[in-house]
């Protein structure tokens, strides 16, 4: 990964167009929205327009009249057309706020409509591509960062439309907007009150800088406290024994200071930044007030406008502080940008070949020819590895932790590409078998049984819809599934919490038997489990195997004396190399590592498990 | 509803009523006191500015506007932003920074608490809800303490005084009719504040739900790949992703209406006042000053408004948090010193169990049926048996991690609740299975039972414990870091690091549960060694899988379903020819089956 996260790291163009693509489909959406924005801004700078009208023609006009003393009755009738018009422009503004509301909420929620759109196509296509990676990707790769490429990455990206290129546009809009409308009206007046926006630009950027930074401290702050709870209460037994409650006690207290501290930091930032912008208010203000009241007096512009002067300036404010987060946003978007995109541009390593043939079944032929494996460099895990398997066979691997076992079966179902040599099904080079025919075919049992949260069907059919209730009971039943299940509250409906944590290693072994023969395969594969199974289930799953692997090519990692005898071939790695081959009785009499082995356990007297 | 609305009313105030959260009104009463003073003050100068603003107009009007009058007001608006820029610096520091130092204290109290609760506490509790408590709740009460406090103040001062302003200064009729669409915004807030929340709460589920989902897929996903579920898992995946989708756009959308519809109302006053307010100022019962005062104090008047509901959402959040952190800071403490338990020094090592039985609490199968052994000072205990058969049930319950009935247990001699329990604890040093190390430095580690050891004694337990050699080798020696902040360690090494950080106790009883697994069979066999030679006229009970570690162990109990099977040393077990000379041959094949392969 080479994502770094630097203040100043220039926002690749490359990465924004790439961001940009996802919002294409959008395009004219967008063009809506911004053609919202624009009315939206044009009508908010109407209103001080109608009041400064409502002051300057209306409310302005008192003075001649009111020192004639005339009855309330024919001043009403003298100035009918007034109150008349004044009427009118507070309907006028009335009309205006209503409408800004329709087309604001129209904005915003075709904004956030797209915008969850984007996010939605962003992390199918995330997903999607995850699912096409291969296995060896997710052993380097911790599943907590993916799922975070998932879910936060694409909100933070998507921040680019919704606030950065909307609420840029607005707040241009609007500050271009304000300051003609201001100038407009009077140019040096506009231009001594604009001399507060570069103070006010100037401030906001360092506050914004500075809070950054001390935000990301207070998070640093949060995640360590955060770590520091999350495993004393997992570690409290031990905190307990040791009686190490006090000095602990005092470390929590610290990080707790520590922690306010940084918040006392942020505050008194906040505290000192707000009360800027609003002395810069008041400044703006004094200078309307000194300098405009000259030009009212002077009879160069009217109170009304003054009135309108002092509406639009409260409206500078907002704007800027809007564009210096959006520096912000985009430098946090870009950077999840190229989180996400680095994953999406990560090659799955194993693609079906353009000219992969499709195959409905195999008859299961196994052959591995001259195999060089290593998952790493030039470490090789398989050296020169070769072997048949008949159709209907059933070969056993023995052979220590780390003999390359597990790795035989990895490579027939192509999780993994070889280096060098074939391995063919059927007589065809697995290469050139459609990835989803290969797997489907063959039939993997894992030695640890991953359990989906869900229901017992929902575990045996994993999403499969063609597979029905029925077959799911018959496939229980034949593999001596069926009466534990029924046991269970709900029976085939039975909630599966936490990956199954309240199943037996017995009962998650049955479970995936059943699942493996609801698919039916051709092929079996199978990692003996060496958990501690009780008696009786042990049983189950000895005849449950024994059902399986009949009319059924079977590839097994044998663990047990039982499974290895009834094996048509015995095969005895060792490093990496196949060291004997043959039947039990072969091998035996041929008195080689087998033999060994098998005198050792023979005079210990241990009876094979039946 | 009418009920569950009173119910609300009256959660609403427990945040300020319960005895817990007066604690803390009293503990920082001044600081709130004076920073709720400079609050009023400056929101009462604060309302002058727009009579500044009317007066300087209406000046300007009647032909008043001179230099001495421009000055004078000029003057009056520069102590306003001085006091007020002063002002709000100041009253953030008292309250902000009072309900940061609340919510302090409410953190500090909770974790304190939670060191006295038993391990029954957290088998219910899980880390991740306790964290939820100490991060969510405790910020939704500060919120309370911090912003409802501020927003409250606000409206009142703010609110009273502009609209006495407007009433005297301007005019009643047309305050009135300005203000009644304003209490629109505060009813708005209010009723439309606990929907956005609810969706709030549904779209945050939602995004949990989507992560759950991706964490579990890929977790599984070579089950996926192995069943060709891919494409299937897609759809899946869709249902989830739209869920989310909707969610958040369902919330967007109230936003969408909520803000623009409240700047709309306002937008109404305004109207109402450009009408009304016009109409009058023509007939002469307002002057334009007045008018244009009148429109800034409108505007100043919406803020105050909306804070209304806001302050009835965040108090109803934080007293339903508040209740929650009530819960666990009430939760009492079940493993404490019983009221016979006097403190006689720290009590010998000597261990006996009198017909021991023990449930779990919520369970109805006893893990340990009928457990009886005597185990002299000085003597060392072997116990085996399958997982689950109730080892570390057994260890737990001498050291009180769950309580045992009376008269079941003696340590020293002495019934075990007779023992206050920090005697008991320092009697014994344990190893724990799980090999529990904190991401603190590896001295830190070791002396965790005892800070008060010395560099010496911390190596002379780390030779003891074999892993000596090993910490020298990291570039920071004993300072190292272990956990995610610094190296990882290997299974063996933190093994021996909790072996070494029980020894350096010297504890009268040592406690090994299944501590050596890790650790290859030369290293244990030279621990072993070490324990023999510094161990000698203390207790030892080793809890082991591996016959190895314990064949040397004076007395060996094999314990299967919670009872004891067998007894005795290790020759007499193997001659019973059961369960541990079972054992023992697997394990001695295995044993050959490695050495056989390592040729």
């Amino acid at each position: 990964m080479s994502v770094k996260r630097q203040d100043n790291a220039t926002v690749n163009r490359h990465t924004v167009r790439r961001i940009l693509r996802y919002g294409k489909p959008f395009l004219w959406w967008f063009v809506l929205v911004l053609a919202l924005v624009l009315i939206i801004v044009r009508l908010e700078l109407l209103q001080p327009a109608i009041l400064e009208r409502a002051t300057d023609d209306f409310v302005g006009k008192y003075v001649d009249v009111s020192a004639e003393g005339i009855s309330l009755a024919a001043l009403k009738q003298m100035r009918a057309e007034d109150l008349r018009g004044v009427i009118l422009l507070g309907v006028q503004y009335f009309v205006v706020s209503a409408v800004i509301m329709l087309l604001t909420y129209l904005q915003v929620s075709i904004l956030a409509t797209v915008g969850q759109k984007i996010i939605y196509n962003m992390r199918t296509d995330i997903f999607r591509h995850l699912t096409r990676l291969h296995v060896g990707f997710f052993n380097d790769n911790p599943i907590g960062r993916l799922v975070t490429r998932v879910t936060n990455d694409c909100e933070t990206v998507n921040e680019m439309f919704t606030s950065v290129i909307v609420n840029t546009v607005s707040s241009v809009f609007v500050l271009v907007g304000v300051m003609v409308s201001m100038l407009q009206r009077h140019v040096q007046l506009s231009l001594s009150i604009f001399t507060v926006i570069p103070f006010i630009a100037v401030f906001t950027f360092i506050f914004t800088k500075v809070t950054r930074k001390l935000y990301r401290a207070i998070r640093a702050r949060i995640s360590e406290l955060n770590a520091f709870v999350s495993e004393h209460v997992s570690g409290m037994k031990v905190v307990q024994i040791f009686t190490a409650e006090k000095p602990t006690m005092e470390a929590f207290e610290n990080q707790s200071e520590e922690l306010r501290k940084a918040h006392i930091r942020q505050l008194m930032c906040h505290a000192a930044y707000s009360p800027t912008s609003y002395l810069l208010n008041l400044v703006s203000i004094g200078i309307l007030l000194a300098y405009g009241g000259n030009l009212v007096v002077t009879g160069v512009i009217t109170a009304g406008t003054l009135v309108a002067f002092q509406r639009y300036m409260t409206r500078f404010f907002d704007p800027i502080q809007e564009l210096a987060e959006n520096f912000n946003v985009v430098q946090s978007a870009a950077a999840a940008a190229e989180r996400v995109f680095w994953l999406l541009d990560t090659v799955p390593a194993i693609q079906d070949d353009p000219e992969a043939v499709s195959m409905d079944s195999f008859r299961g032929h196994i052959q591995f020819k001259n195999v060089w494996f290593a998952y790493r460099d030039e470490e090789w895990v398989l050296r020169d590895v070769s072997f048949e398997v008949l159709p209907g066979q059933r070969a056993a691997f023995v052979g220590a932790t780390g003999a390359g076992k597990t790795t035989i079966q990895n490579l027939i179902c192509r999780y993994y590409d070889i280096q060098k040599g074939q391995i063919l099904i059927d007589g065809v080079d697995v290469r050139r078998i459609r990835l989803e025919d290969l797997r489907r075919n063959i039939g993997q049992m894992l030695q640890d049984v991953f359990l989906f949260t869900g229901n017992i069907k929902d575990n045996i059919r994993l999403s499969e819809q063609d597979i029905t209730d029925e077959d799911i009971v018959a496939a229980a039943k034949y593999v001596n599934a069926d009466p534990f299940i029924s046991r269970l509250e709900g029976g085939y409906d039975h909630r599966v919490i936490e990956r199954g944590a309240a199943f037996s290693a017995g009962q998650r072994q049955l479970l995936s038997f059943a699942r493996t023969l609801a698919f039916k395969p051709s092929v079996l594969i199978l990692d003996e489990a060496t958990a501690n199974i009780d008696t009786e289930t042990e049983a189950l799953i000895q005849d449950a195997l024994g059902k399986l692997m009949e009319g059924r090519t079977t590839i097994i990692v044998a663990h047990r004396l039982s499974t290895i005898q009834n094996a048509d071939k015995i095969i005895v790695m060792h490093k990496g190399e196949i060291r004997e081959e043959g039947t039990h009785q072969e091998l035996l009499a041929k008195g080689g590592m087998y033999y060994k082995l098998y005198m050792l356990q023979y005079e210990h007297g241990i009876e094979p498990v039946a | 509803m009418q009920r569950q609305q009173k119910k609300k009313r009256e959660n609403i105030f427990r945040i300020f009523t319960s005895p817990y959260a007066r604690q803390f009104i009293k503990k920082y009463k001044w600081n709130y006191l004076i920073g709720i003073a400079i609050l009023i003050v400056i929101d009462v100068l604060q309302t002058d500015v727009p009579l500044i603003v009317g007066d300087t107009i209406d000046a300007m009007e009647r032909g008043l506007f001179t230099a001495a009058l421009v000055r004078a007001q000029l003057i009056h608006l520069g102590i306003i932003a001085v006091i007020v820029f002063l002002g709000r610096i100041f009253w953030r520091w008292f309250v902000f920074g009072s309900a940061r130092k609340i919510e302090r204290d409410m953190r500090n109290d909770l974790y304190s608490h939670l060191q006295t609760l038993s391990a029954s506490f957290f088998q219910e509790h899980k880390a991740g809800e306790i964290m939820a408590y100490m991060s969510s709740d405790i910020e939704a009460v500060r919120m309370v303490f911090a912003v409802t406090v501020m927003m409250g103040m606000d409206t009142l001062a703010i609110g009273v005084s502009t609209l006495y302003k407007m009433m005297t200064r301007i005019d009643v009729r047309l305050s009135i009719v300005a203000f009644i669409p304003l209490i629109l915004v505060a009813l708005t807030t209010t009723l439309l504040g606990g929907e956005m929340h609810r969706r709030f709460t549904r779209k945050q589920e939602a995004f949990a739900n989507l992560a759950d989902f991706v964490q579990e897929k890929l977790g599984g996903i070579k089950v996926i790949k192995a069943f060709v579920q891919e494409k299937r898992e897609w759809e899946n995946f869709d249902c989830s992703n739209r869920a989310a989708q909707d969610a958040n756009i369902k919330m967007a959308r109230m936003a969408a209406f909520m803000f623009p519809f409240m700047r709309m109302v306002a937008g109404f006053s305004m109207a109402l006042a450009i009408a009304y307010g016009g109409y009058i100022a023509i007939l002469g019962r307002i002057t334009v000053g007045d008018f244009a005062a009148f429109v800034q104090f409108l505007n100043m008047l919406v803020w105050p408004m909306a804070a209304i509901g806001r302050i009835i959402n965040i108090m109803t959040q934080g007293s339903a948090s508040m209740k929650r952190l009530e819960t666990i800071l009430h939760a009492k403490a079940d493993i404490v010193d019983g009221p016979g338990a006097v403190s006689r020094g720290i009590p010998a090592g000597t261990v006996e169990a009198r017909d021991l039985t023990f449930t779990y609490p919520g369970e109805d199968r006893p893990v340990l049926e009928h457990v009886s052994f005597t185990l002299e000072k000085g003597r060392t205990l072997g116990i085996v048996g399958r997982t689950g058969s109730g080892k570390t049930s057994l260890v737990n319950l001498m050291m009180r991690v769950f309580d045992p009935e009376k008269n079941m247990l003696y340590i020293g001699g002495r019934e075990i609740h007779e023992i206050p329990l920090a005697d008991l604890r320092r009697t014994i040093g344990y190893v724990p299975q799980d090999n529990f190390l904190f991401s603190d430095t590896i001295s830190a580690n070791i002396t965790f039972g005892d800070r008060g050891k010395t560099q010496n004694d911390v190596v002379a337990a780390a030779k003891a414990a074999c892993v000596h050699d090993n910490i020298v080798d990291f570039a920071e020696g004993y300072e190292t870091m272990v956990g995610e902040r610094g190296v990882s360690l290997s299974g063996g090494q933190k093994q021996r690091i909790a072996i070494a950080r029980a020894l350096i106790l010297d504890p009268e009883i040592l406690i090994l549960d299944d501590s050596v697994s890790a650790v290859d069979t030369d290293t244990e066999e030279k621990i072993l060694q070490h324990l023999r030679e510094t161990r000698a006229g203390k207790t030892n009970i080793i809890i082991a899988h591996r016959i190895s570690t314990l064949q040397g162990a004076d007395q060996i109990l094999v314990i299967d379903e919670g009872r004891i099977a067998e007894r005795g040393n290790h020759e007499q077990l193997l001659a019973r020819n059961g369960i541990y000379a079972d054992m023992y041959h697997r394990q001695l094949l295995e044993k050959m089956k490695r050495e056989e392969y390592a040729l």
